[in-house]
C-alpha cells in the first residue's frame, strides 16, 4: 500500500508537461516583468486616450494590485496564461478596442463593498 | 631658436583659461600656418598644440561653445549623484537608507526593482534589457552597469 502510493508520487514527480511558453521559473518570471514594463509605460497614455477620471499614479497603483493578486503562483504554465491574458488586455486597451467603462472596471467604482460582520449580513438579510 | 620662440608662443597662449572661442580660433590660426613652416620642429609644436587644447578644453568645460546640441560628458560622479537622486525621489525608499541592496535591505519586491530600473532608463536615456536589469540589486551596480554601458572610466 505505502509501497505503491510511493511508486505513483515519483512516477507524478518524474512526469514533464510540455510547456506552453517558457520552460522554467526564471523564463515565466522574465516574461511577467516584460509585461510589467509595458503595462507601466502605458498608463499615461491610457488616461489620457480614455480620458479617464484618474492620476496616473493610481493607475499604476492598479496595475500593480492586478499583478500582487497572482504572487503567489509558481506553476510556469499557469504563469505564462496568465501574461498571455495580460498581453491581450494590453493590445485591447492600446489599440482602443475598448471603451472607457471596460477600463473603469477595474476600479470596482459602482459596486458597494459585500459585507462581512454577522450585523451588516443581517440587514442586508443574510445573504451568503 | 625659432621654434623654441614658438614653443613660448603656445605655451603663453595657453595659460590664460577663459577666452571666447572665436579668439582661440583666430590664435589656433595664426599658430598653425607659423607651425607647419619649420617641418624637423613640428612634432614637438603639435604636441605643445595638442596639450593646450587639452588645457583649454578641462580648464573651460563650463564655457564649451562648441557642443553641437550634446549632452555634458558623464563621470563617475556626475552618474552617482543622479542615480542617487532618482533613488530619493522614489517614494518606497527611505531617503537616508538608500544605498543599500533592494531586495534584502530595502523590502523591495521585484517589480519595484523594475520600476527603479525603468526610472533609471528614463533618466539616462538607454535602454536596459530585462536579462541584465534582474542582477542590478544595489545602487553600485547600476554605476558601474551604466558606466560600463557609457564608456566611462577613469
Amino acid at each position: 500500500m505505502a509501497s505503491t502510493a510511493a511508486a505513483r508520487a515519483a512516477a507524478g514527480a518524474a512526469k514533464v508537461v510540455k510547456p506552453i511558453l517558457s520552460r522554467d521559473l526564471n523564463e515565466a518570471k522574465r516574461r511577467v516583468r516584460e509585461l510589467y514594463r509595458a503595462w507601466y509605460r502605458e498608463v499615461p497614455n491610457t488616461v489620457s486616450l480614455f480620458q479617464l477620471d484618474i492620476t496616473t499614479r493610481q493607475g499604476r497603483d492598479k496595475v500593480r494590485e492586478m499583478f500582487d493578486k497572482n504572487k503567489h503562483v509558481t506553476d510556469p504554465r499557469v504563469i505564462d496564461m496568465l501574461v498571455i491574458k495580460g498581453k491581450m488586455e494590453l493590445q485591447e486597451t492600446i489599440h482602443v478596442w475598448k471603451q472607457k467603462t471596460h477600463v473603469m472596471r477595474y476600479f470596482h467604482e459602482s459596486e458597494e463593498p459585500r459585507a462581512t460582520d454577522f450585523l451588516s449580513k443581517f440587514y442586508k438579510g443574510h445573504d451568503p | 631658436m625659432a621654434a623654441r620662440v614658438l614653443q613660448q608662443c603656445v605655451r603663453s597662449l595657453g595659460r590664460p583659461s577663459l577666452r571666447l572661442c572665436p579668439v582661440n580660433l583666430a590664435l589656433r590660426a595664426a599658430v598653425a600656418p607659423a607651425v607647419t613652416v619649420h617641418r624637423p620642429f613640428s612634432f614637438a609644436a603639435d604636441s605643445r598644440r595638442t596639450r593646450w587644447l587639452g588645457q583649454s578644453r578641462i580648464s573651460s568645460v563650463g564655457l564649451l561653445c562648441r557642443q553641437y546640441g550634446d549632452l555634458p560628458p558623464l563621470t563617475l560622479e556626475t552618474i552617482k549623484d543622479r542615480v542617487l537622486y532618482v533613488l530619493k525621489l522614489y517614494d518606497k525608499i527611505n531617503p537616508e537608507k538608500v544605498t543599500s541592496h533592494f531586495m534584502k535591505d530595502l523590502g523591495l519586491d521585484s517589480l519595484d526593482q523594475v520600476e527603479i530600473i525603468m526610472a533609471m532608463e528614463d533618466e539616462f536615456g538607454f535602454e536596459i534589457p530585462d536579462a541584465e536589469a534582474e542582477k542590478l540589486m544595489t545602487p553600485e551596480e547600476i554605476v558601474q552597469y551604466i558606466a560600463d554601458k557609457k564608456d566611462v572610466y577613469e
